[in-house]
């Protein structure tokens, strides 16, 4: 978002319009951004996003179907707003193929594994690389290891997802759905290192 | 569409007019012919479909002409039924020959298995189950999962539909469990290299050996140029259906008919299609040694949801679906404001409440075939991810086009009401949200909603409300249609014969369905038809009798009056309509007949409220 109009346009550009599922600012202090959720099955992507829009967490593990819609907007303390519009993806198999579909234009990526199952970060690893082949080459794109409360099972040590995410240039956290751990701090963390217009 | 409402036929109440009644118990013969020496029969891959059933010599088909059971009427023309003489019992009894021991149709429901040393291959050690017959204390082990001990045989409403929850059970066993042996009702889904895909109980990789047992019957049989569809051994039917490289197969002991058992497998096959489309052909091309389950992950509770559904939904034998009972002009509202998003390049959108359709369009030349509309719905209604946010997932509708994805958006706009907007285009989300928004806001504002809870709360018809007075018909609609509702006592009560329970004439519940509108409206389930096990039984009842109706050998008939310990059961086919009626076992004959010409008039009267009428998707 280099070099946009000289003149900042706030008012046409409230309503978005029907096709507006490229992620963009919708004005200077309020963006709008799109957010892909990836990662294997039952990891928690849910557990995440539900956490996070309705600060809710369900243990019964409701399997995903295609992708889920929500939305969520949040308030930074330099006062701007970022309304996050999330595609929480199903992790089965099948869906794999689709995937184009719901991260194609995406602004944000965030890849969940499980610390528990080593599987779960290859997985991982096989869905930044998918993103870095064919997703928006100025992504954000973030590691999350779940299922923090789980320390006492831990497979994956965090130093591996450390070196991996710096390798990959992502930003990296540990999180719980279910004690709502760094939930927040994700995404706030995401919307500061997102690309920003130029304020006058 | 008033196919329904003109000119439709009447059952009139004469004497027995029936031409030849000895070629009716010919007839009834060819239905359960029954030999004594294979254990197994390859039925040629021909149009035949007659079921053979072959019992391994156990087996004796014992009926009596003499006195009144056993005759099945077929009337000449199906305008006319004619109150015979002759009565009709559905039991044919089994009696086991060498002993004499009678397992009437009490024993029929439960399966009993004394084994208690597993073979190889879970089946193999069948053959001795009617030596247990008297052991009657031992537990059987329901379909739900619940355990219910047989002396209690009174035990009623294990779990009722509303209760159930999907899901796969007992995923711990396996084939060498005797628990999983002695389940009534297996169904299986394999790959034609033996592969487990699928299976209702037991964990799929543990029952590798057993599918591969399966897999070797098959192809033993394809081998020979032939193929195999249906095996008897004792008290179990197996059914197979092969689909290119899958293969589906069920064991069961619950003696529904052969026909009903291979409808439900081609609808699980449907379900899988749904999920995948029919280009997971490929993969077998591929690699004949592929290994599907991995691709079904997680869609456990969806085939689970399925198969109950085959022992309480009606739309799963009658291929037809049924409306949410709603005044006319609140329908007429729902259905245009689908019209309207229709023209703007969605393909299908369906409104519906749990199983039932408020209002459904389709674009120009686009049809719905009501069994997609089974497999959409069970899809949606047992994937409880769909009622946490709007999503958008690529389904397939394998009567449509079993090759290709379309995309769903599908969101819940209250607990029970949920839209399915489905396109061809994999970009739309954004605008089918926009027109889910525009729909619902309509929905709110002409209260479409509400009405739609009210309907829920009320329920459909109800035998008790069955008019009597063809004069007074036109004032008695059900109080959530928003018409006036009379008082008991102005409306005439139908008691010439009165137990004092269900509808007049001891009518328990009926099932009509409109064959132009390829749907069907059935009567809510009131005493005595009360708990989920009773409502089970007549729902096996209604199935038996619709495949015997539409059985290709001997069928098909147009009318049919059955009686048994447990009911009456009429029905009646004409070219408009098949009704499908159980009465109490004492009904008298004339009167369930007069009876079921009310139920048709009614239905009529009300055609307007309980079906979906006009701009149908469902072209010909």
């Amino acid at each position: 978002m280099g070099c946009s109009s000289s003149l900042p346009d706030r008012t046409s550009r409230q309503l978005p319009g029907i096709n507006s599922e490229n992620a963009g600012a919708t004005d200077s202090k309020n963006l709008k951004v799109k957010l892909v959720l990836l990662g294997d099955s039952g990891v928690g992507k849910s557990c995440i996003v539900l956490r996070f829009v309705r600060g809710q967490f369900d243990p019964t593990s409701k399997v995903t179907v295609g992708a889920s819609f929500l939305s969520q907007t949040i308030a930074l303390q330099d006062s701007t707003t970022v309304k996050f519009e999330i595609w929480d993806t199903a992790g089965q198999e099948r869906y794999a193929a689709l995937a184009p579909l719901y991260y194609r234009g995406a602004a944000v990526a965030v890849v969940v594994y499980d610390i528990t199952s080593p599987e779960s970060f290859n997985k991982a690893q096989y869905w930044v690389k998918e993103l870095q082949k064919h997703g928006s080459p100025d992504i954000v794109m973030a590691l999350v290891g779940n299922k923090a409360d789980l320390q006492e099972n831990r497979q994956v040590p965090v130093q591996d997802a450390i070196e991996y995410a710096e390798k990959n240039g992502m930003f990296f956290i540990e999180t719980s759905a279910k004690t709502a751990d760094n939930i927040n701090q994700l995404f706030e963390e995401i919307a500061k290192r997102l690309p920003r217009e130029p304020t006058s | 569409m008033a196919s329904d409402s003109n000119s439709s036929p009447s059952i009139t109440d004469c004497t027995d007019q029936n031409p030849n009644p000895n070629e009716v118990t010919d007839h009834l013969t060819t239905l359960a012919i029954t030999e004594s020496e294979n254990a197994i029969v390859d039925e040629v891959d021909s149009n035949q479909e007659d079921s053979v059933d072959i019992a391994n010599g156990s087996l004796d088909v014992n009926y009596d002409q003499n006195d009144d059971t056993q005759v099945e009427e077929e009337l000449p023309t199906g305008s006319v039924l004619v109150s015979a003489e002759v009565e009709v019992v559905e039991d044919v009894r089994e009696r086991n020959s060498s002993g004499g021991v009678d397992n009437g149709i009490d024993n029929s429901e439960h399966e009993i298995d004394v084994r208690l040393s597993p073979s190889s291959s879970g089946y193999a050690g069948e053959r001795g189950t009617s030596s247990a017959t008297s052991n009657s204390g031992i537990e059987e082990v329901e379909e739900d999962g619940n355990v219910i001990t047989l002396q209690d045989s009174s035990i009623d409403a294990v779990a009722d539909s509303a209760s159930w929850v999907p899901g796969k059970r007992h995923v711990d066993e396996d084939d060498a469990s005797v628990s999983w042996r002695k389940r009534k009702k297996h169904f299986f889904v394999l790959s034609h290299s033996g592969k487990p895909i699928y299976s209702r109980y037991g964990d799929e990789h543990k029952l590798a050996g057993f599918s591969a047992t399966l897999q070797a019957i098959i192809s033993f049989v394809e081998n020979g140029g032939d193929n195999v569809k249906f095996v008897r051994a004792g008290k179990h039917q197996v059914v197979f259906l092969v689909k290119g490289p899958i293969y589906l197969v069920c064991i069961s002991c619950t003696e529904e008919p052969q026909e009903a058992l291979k409808a439900q497998l081609e609808l699980i096959y449907g379900q899988m299609l749904l999920i995948l489309t029919k280009s997971v052909n490929r993969c077998f091309e591929k690699n004949p040694k592929f290994d599907m389950t991995p691709l079904l992950g997680g869609t456990d509770s969806v085939f689970s949801s399925l198969i109950h559904a085959f022992s309480w939904n009606p739309a799963t034998f009658l291929h037809a679906y049924t409306c949410l009972p709603l005044a006319y002009p609140t329908r007429q509202a729902a259905g245009a404001v689908l019209q309207d998003v229709a023209e703007s390049g969605v393909l299908f959108a369906i409104l519906m409440c749990k199983h039932k359709v408020i209002s459904l369009v389709g674009a120009q030349k686009a049809s719905l075939h009501p069994d997609d509309m089974l497999l959409l719905a069970n899809f949606v209604l047992s994937s409880e991810s769909f009622r946490t946010s709007e999503s958008f997932s690529p389904i397939c509708l394998p009567r449509y086009n079993p090759m290709a994805f379309l995309y769903s958006y599908v969101h819940y706009l209250d607990v029970d009401t949920y839209l399915m907007l489905l396109t061809t285009s994999s970009d739309a989300f954004y605008h089918l949200k926009d027109c889910r928004i525009r729909i619902e806001t309509v929905l709110v504002k002409s209260n479409v909603l509400s009405e739609v809870q009210r309907s829920m709360l009320d329920g459909g018809l109800h035998v008790e409300d069955l008019p009597i007075d063809p004069s007074l018909r036109s004032l008695s609609l059900s109080p959530h249609l928003g018409q006036e509702r009379l008082t008991t006592d102005s409306l005439e009560r139908f008691i010439e014969v009165d137990h004092g329970i269900g509808g007049p004439a001891g009518l328990w519940h009926f099932i009509y369905r409109s064959i132009y509108l390829d749907q069907y409206v059935s009567s809510e389930f009131s005493s005595p038809i009360n708990s989920s096990r009773q409502q089970k039984r007549l729902y096996r009842a209604y199935q038996k009798v619709y495949a015997s109706m539409h059985d290709g050998g001997t069928g098909p008939h147009k009318t049919q009056f059955r009686r048994d310990e447990n009911y009456v059961i009429l029905c009646w086919i004409t070219q408009d309509f098949e009704l499908y009626a159980a009465f109490d076992p004492l009904a008298d004959k004339a009167l369930a007949i007069k009876t079921c010409n009310r139920v048709c008039q009614w239905v009529r009267d009300l055609e307007n409220e309980i079906f979906l009428l006009g701009s149908s998707p469902f072209s010909w």
